[in-house]
């Protein structure tokens, strides 16, 4: 210890962490509404995704990718990538992207890395964080191992999960 | 952010709530071995999952953990005397042996039996390694005895320690999966602590202070892996392995020995930080072991005879402004287990997780909080016996690497990810 140091009084230490001082935390929303763009890359992603889209979200975004794996990310612009809103209705990629503040690709199977590649790029372009989650299961085998492979390159963070119940509580936590 | 509900499910844990059914399918760390270091030694005072307890050792070596208080009139069996194979009140003598079960009660005629019909509930006291060890739910659902690697190596090769923390267990757990905040609070310590210093794996620590994470579920847990940049466009990785309820391993550094943690609840404001440090396949130096005596490393310094830090927040945990001014540590506290305990205790004895803003790189606590969730719910509505009781899953060890950039973390570190007696492990 210094010989700077200068003891703190009691009441100013002690107490400041009791259940009885935490009682006068100031009450106020301290974060604002995060706008979340949320990418089923497959089928079963989309179905998982699907399933709870009507939860009440805090403006998060639900898109399906409907590209194929012939995408290429190099010749593919952002509006030009096939996407569809949860009712059907096609989106367009540049307009949902713009003002987000995570991206999270879902992805079961490997499927359209490509188009997974031109969403992370289009995050990366504007510094939106962007999180992957690999859907698995006990018998995923190969193709937990090419949802994961898909996504590494583009995730800033990757989340190898066993049951679709984590995308609910991942976003909950994540206020999306 | 959790719901006030949800919170309150993962972080209350006394007899009849859910979380506290769950903590009660494990065997949990209850005392250190040298608490109780010879036959007919003094009692010991416990409290665990909000129950008070004593644990006593009897003239045949035999530990017991009971409650605490005379079946009698309620006095604390602290003040027993601890002879001829039990342990007896001072008020009026009545005695109990390691199982709880009232032997003599002196005023009572001999032949009578009454003291058959008394019985303290007594949980199971096993010695692994320097702890003692306690199984606080049902026999029906035992579980197997714990192989935890730092618990089953030879004694010269480990070393545990305990300290109070003044929070509920939740928020300390997840403190042990946080890896990212590694690079900031106790990044002063990597090039100077003698448990730390000197491994080639802190430089990469310290130059890339942006990691990419990975969370992968296990059977038993997670494994998180926490990816930096290294040489030639490879990746050093730090792999820490989570298993349920609150086990966790930080990966090594050089030949430094590797350690990690058990959060025990106390009550739902405190719990017990049990800190180990081994190494899988040598004996700990005797500098080694000083080191960690003297509070280096994840250990600390005690108010002398308590296992309370020395730095707590009676002294606002001895802020040295001037040392985090000098950048000689991060937050201004010295030492990697009071810099983490400082700052876990000021969220309040029990953190209001409403009130959060977690980001992606929290999502290893994210999916803990979910793994402990499910768990807790399949047991309270089905009686699904959760995950990390299986011995296979506490053979587990964390794991330092460097890997080429196309390398699945958890394939190319499957075999070194598990624990196996003198096995070589992998660390830079």
């Amino acid at each position: 210890m210094s010989g700077s140091h200068r003891p703190t009084l009691l009441s100013n230490c002690t107490l400041a962490t009791t259940a009885a001082e935490a009682r006068f935390r100031v009450e106020y929303p301290n974060s604002r509404t995060r706008s979340s763009r949320i990418f089923a890359l497959d089928q079963r992603a989309a179905e998982a995704m699907y399933a709870i889209t009507e939860d009440p979200w805090q403006g998060a975004h639900f898109l399906t990718v409907l590209a194929n794996d012939d995408i290429e990310p190099e010749a593919t612009e952002a509006s030009q990538l096939p996407l569809a809103h949860p009712d059907g209705t096609p989106a367009d990629l540049a307009v949902e992207i713009e003002g987000a503040d995570v991206v999270v690709l879902i992805s079961s199977s490997g499927r359209n890395a490509g188009a997974a590649e031109v969403v992370a790029r289009e995050a990366y372009h504007r510094s939106i964080m962007t999180a992957g989650l690999a859907l698995s299961d006990l018998n995923a085998g190969e193709k937990a191992e090419a949802a994961v492979n898909a996504m590494r390159p583009f995730a800033s963070v990757l989340v190898v999960a066993r049951d679709e119940e984590f995308i609910p509580a991942m976003l909950n936590a994540l206020r999306a | 952010m959790l719901r006030k509900e949800v919170n309150e499910l993962l972080t209350q844990t006394d007899p009849g709530t859910p979380m506290g059914a769950l903590f009660r399918q494990y065997w949990i760390p209850a005392l250190l071995a040298s608490e109780l270091p010879e036959d007919d030694c003094a009692p010991v005072r416990v409290k665990l999952l909000g129950e008070r307890l004593i644990a006593f050792r009897d003239s045949d070596g035999r530990y017991g953990l009971m409650d605490e208080f005379c079946a009698h009139r309620g006095v604390s069996l602290w003040f027993g005397r601890n002879e001829e194979s039990g342990l007896r009140c001072p008020y009026h003598g009545w005695k109990y042996d390691v199982n709880g079960q009232c032997t003599e009660v002196p005023s009572e005629p001999d032949a009578s039996g009454f003291c058959e019909k008394i019985k303290l509930r007594a949980y199971p006291l096993i010695k692994i390694g320097d702890v003692l060890w306690t199984h606080m739910g049902g026999k029906e659902n035992r579980p197997p005895e714990p192989v935890w690697e730092f618990a089953t190596v030879a004694p010269e090769q480990t070393f545990t320690s305990k300290r109070w923390q003044e929070c509920n267990w939740l928020q300390a757990m997840e403190g042990g999966i946080d890896s990212s905040h590694v690079s900031f609070l106790h990044s002063g310590g990597l090039n100077t602590d003698p448990l730390f210093r000197g491994a080639k794996g802190n430089q990469y620590n310290l130059a890339d202070k942006k990691p990419v994470f990975e969370v992968t579920e296990t059977e038993g847990g997670l494994f998180i892996g926490a990816r930096r940049n290294a040489e030639e466009g490879r990746h050093y990785w730090r792999i820490t392995p989570w298993i349920m309820p609150s086990f966790t391993m930080v990966p090594p550094r050089g030949d430094h020995p590797q350690h990690g943690h058990f959060w025990v609840p106390i009550d739902d404001e405190n719990c017990w930080a049990w800190s180990y440090d081994y190494h899988p396949t040598r004996a700990l130096t005797g500098a080694e072991r000083q080191a960690m005596r003297d509070g280096h490393g994840i250990h600390n310094e005690y108010v002398p005879g308590t296992f309370r830090p020395l730095q707590n927040k009676d002294n606002d945990y001895m802020m040295d402004r001037e040392a985090q001014k000098r950048g000689d540590t991060f937050s201004g506290i010295k030492g990697i287990a009071m810099q983490d305990a400082s700052l876990q205790e000021s969220m309040g004895p029990i953190c209001d997780r409403t009130k959060e803003n977690l980001v992606s790189t929290d999502n290893g606590i994210i999916m803990a909080r979910h793994r402990l969730r499910k768990a807790v719910t399949a047991l309270r509505d089905k009686g699904t016996l959760p995950p990390g009781r299986n011995p296979e899953h506490q053979k587990v060890r964390s794991v330092a690497a460097v890997l080429e950039a196309d390398k699945n973390y958890v394939e190319a570190c499957r075999d070194a990810l598990t624990a196996a007696p003198g096995k070589q492990r992998t660390s830079v």
